[in-house]
């Protein structure tokens, strides 16, 4: 019988990603209802200082493929890797971190399995079984923007039950563990040979208005058509040091350049501040925008969505801010 | 070379709201387009087609109406068009439509590289891509950001991609599928003389009669994960209003702004 909440502590370096800890949370809750164990299933070049931190997180059990090779940007390999290491452990459920490379792998370890896969969950809820004896999970995640939440479950012949979990969901578990965890290195795991090969890893050019670097980020929104308002935005940003996101209608009108459109899933950024004008849907969808030190929106409708993600909301017309701030730069 | 492109049909736009007593979706405009990250999967196959020569066919799981969307890619230069559609395939979650995918790219023939988008608009899981290449058996790579494929007489393709700051270069072996990511070229806008050639062409059909999959395999039965509701999310302003004159709140924001930058 399938028994324990596995996270996977994805590891690119010696130490699995930050959100682990935040996965360690998650399983916790989960643990409380079910008893069941929490398992880490770590798959790295060389193991030693990820079975610590974890022991230091206060996990169970650690299941480690120790692979001898890097694995990043080698999906293939790993997605062969996954399924295998998890049937041996038999988990009831899987929580993966909702990164560009853990969505990748896993959606490839998913199609091998014949399991299903739930993407972005923001809440997890543990529901008894009533038909047997047991636990389910409820997945709930966004859809549609944030405009719908769906409930998700896994059907128990698919199982385990997978889902990938967002950032900053559930809060990092602290380092404090006394390392008593029970570790199984799975050395009997095949590691096959992939068919991507690394030829080379440059560093990013910082090209002055590549959004995905800039530090400062000012994003336009529908709003922000119309009059002066996106001139004066453009020189509130130059003065500021920042760079100059649009929404969909503006990269559509050919306002911004389409590698500067936010609010679409898929395109990274890695803001400390971030301010918008004239946005009122859910740009927070882009990932990292939600990492943002400082978020402020200026919106003139009260009501818009995005005061709901902002710290600071401004309710007030962005052309009389705009001029006022710039009148003070 | 022959090139396939996975595309979808998705809403227009993302306005929906839900009824509060049903819970079922209502939709404000039940107007389809292409999913926008697969306009830059079709740029760069047609783009591959201009340099090196290739055959690209352009594929969708999707109700009758998803045939506007091929139209489009078809007058975006593609040069064959596949609509993958039957009533058993409705309600598939990503693996059940994966399965549905790689098998019509099989009926369908070899090929040497697959594209799709690197997420849709509507689901935004980004998974379908990865599961369709485990499920053919060769390697993926997601959220590239250019091709080449100069060396594809040898068998391999580069591609690369943006990770952690860094600009990565891959090489990897044919056949292959690689999801683009959205925003990564600059799609071509369609002429009227290939919308009208576009709109004469005769695309395939494939139903299950082609595919000949278990039902149990395929739409809401074969999915492993099911929707069981759907709710409106809570709408909790968290954020602090900042008030006062237009020149009261440009000084706090200001404030706020320096404050932050003399954090780091």
């Amino acid at each position: 019988m399938r028994c324990g909440v596995c996270i996977y502590a994805e590891c690119h370096g010696k130490l699995p990603e930050p959100m682990t800890a935040e996965l360690v949370t998650a399983a916790r809750l989960i643990k409380r209802t079910t008893g069941e164990a929490i398992q880490a299933l770590v798959i790295a070049e060389n193991c030693v200082e990820a079975l610590g931190y974890l022991e230091r997180l206060g996990v169970d059990e650690i299941y480690a493929v120790d692979t001898k090779q890097s694995c990043l940007f080698k999906d293939d390999l790993l997605g062969f890797v996954i399924r295998d290491a998890l049937e041996r452990i038999k988990p009831s459920a899987v929580l993966i971190p909702a990164g560009i490379t853990a969505r990748s792998v896993f959606s490839r370890a998913a199609a091998l399995m014949g399991a299903g896969l739930t993407a972005d969950c923001t809440e997890l809820i543990v529901v008894k079984n009533e038909a047997r004896e047991g636990y389910y999970l409820k997945q709930n995640k966004p859809s549609f923007g944030d405009n719908v939440m769906v409930s998700i479950i896994t059907k128990e012949r698919h199982y385990p039950q997978m889902m990938t979990i967002r950032q900053g969901v559930y809060p990092a578990c602290p380092e404090n563990g006394r390392g008593v965890a029970k570790v199984f290195l799975l050395d009997d795991i095949e590691i096959p040979e992939s068919k991507i090969e690394i030829l080379e890893t440059t560093l990013c050019e910082r090209v002055g208005d590549d959004i995905s670097a800039a530090r400062i980020l000012c994003v336009a929104g529908r709003g922000s058509l119309g009059g002066e308002k996106l001139a004066l935005l453009r020189e509130f940003a130059a003065k500021i040091g920042g760079v100059v996101a649009g929404t969909r209608p503006l990269a559509d009108e050919g306002i911004i350049a389409f590698e500067n459109q936010i609010g679409q899933t898929g395109k990274t950024v890695r803001p400390k501040i971030c301010i918008s004008f004239g946005v009122s849907g859910a740009i927070q969808h882009t990932e990292g925008i939600k990492d943002a030190k400082l978020f402020i929106a200026v919106n003139n409708d009260e009501n818009a969505a995005i005061f709901n993600v902002a710290d600071y909301g401004v309710t007030a017309d962005m052309e009389d801010i705009l001029r006022a701030v710039l009148s003070m730069l | 070379m022959n090139i396939a492109i996975c595309i979808k049909h998705v809403p227009v736009s993302n306005d929906v709201s839900v009824d509060p007593v049903t819970h079922a979706l209502i939709r404000e405009n039940t107007e389809g387009m292409v999913n926008p990250a697969d306009l830059n999967s079709i740029e760069q196959g047609v783009c591959l087609k201009d340099r090196h020569g290739a055959d690209v066919v352009v594929f969708t799981m999707g109700p009758p109406d998803a045939e506007k969307s091929l139209r489009t890619a078809l007058s975006m230069g593609c040069d064959d068009a596949v609509l993958v559609s039957d009533r058993c395939f409705a309600g598939a979650d990503t693996v059940a439509t994966a399965k549905v995918l790689a098998a019509a790219l099989r009926h369908r023939g070899d090929f040497d590289l697959i594209l799709t988008g690197a997420q849709t608009a509507d689901g935004a899981t980004g998974q379908v891509g990865p599961m369709v290449a485990a499920l053919l058996g060769i390697p993926h790579i997601s959220d590239a950001r250019s091709l080449d494929c100069g060396n594809y007489a040898e068998g391999r393709i580069e591609a690369s991609k943006q990770f952690g700051g860094n600009t990565i270069r891959l090489a990897v072996a044919c056949p292959v599928l690689v999801s683009m990511s959205f925003g990564c070229n600059k799609p071509r806008f369609p002429t009227l003389r290939s919308k009208l050639t576009a709109n004469k062409k005769e695309l395939t059909v494939y139903t299950n009669d082609d595919l000949d999959l278990p039902r149990s395999e395929v739409g809401l039965d074969g999915s492993p994960t099911v929707v069981i509701d759907s709710f409106a999310p809570e709408r909790n302003s968290k954020a602090e209003y900042i008030s006062g004159s237009a020149k009261e709140i440009a000084r706090r924001i200001l404030d706020l702004v320096n404050g932050e930058e003399a954090n780091s």
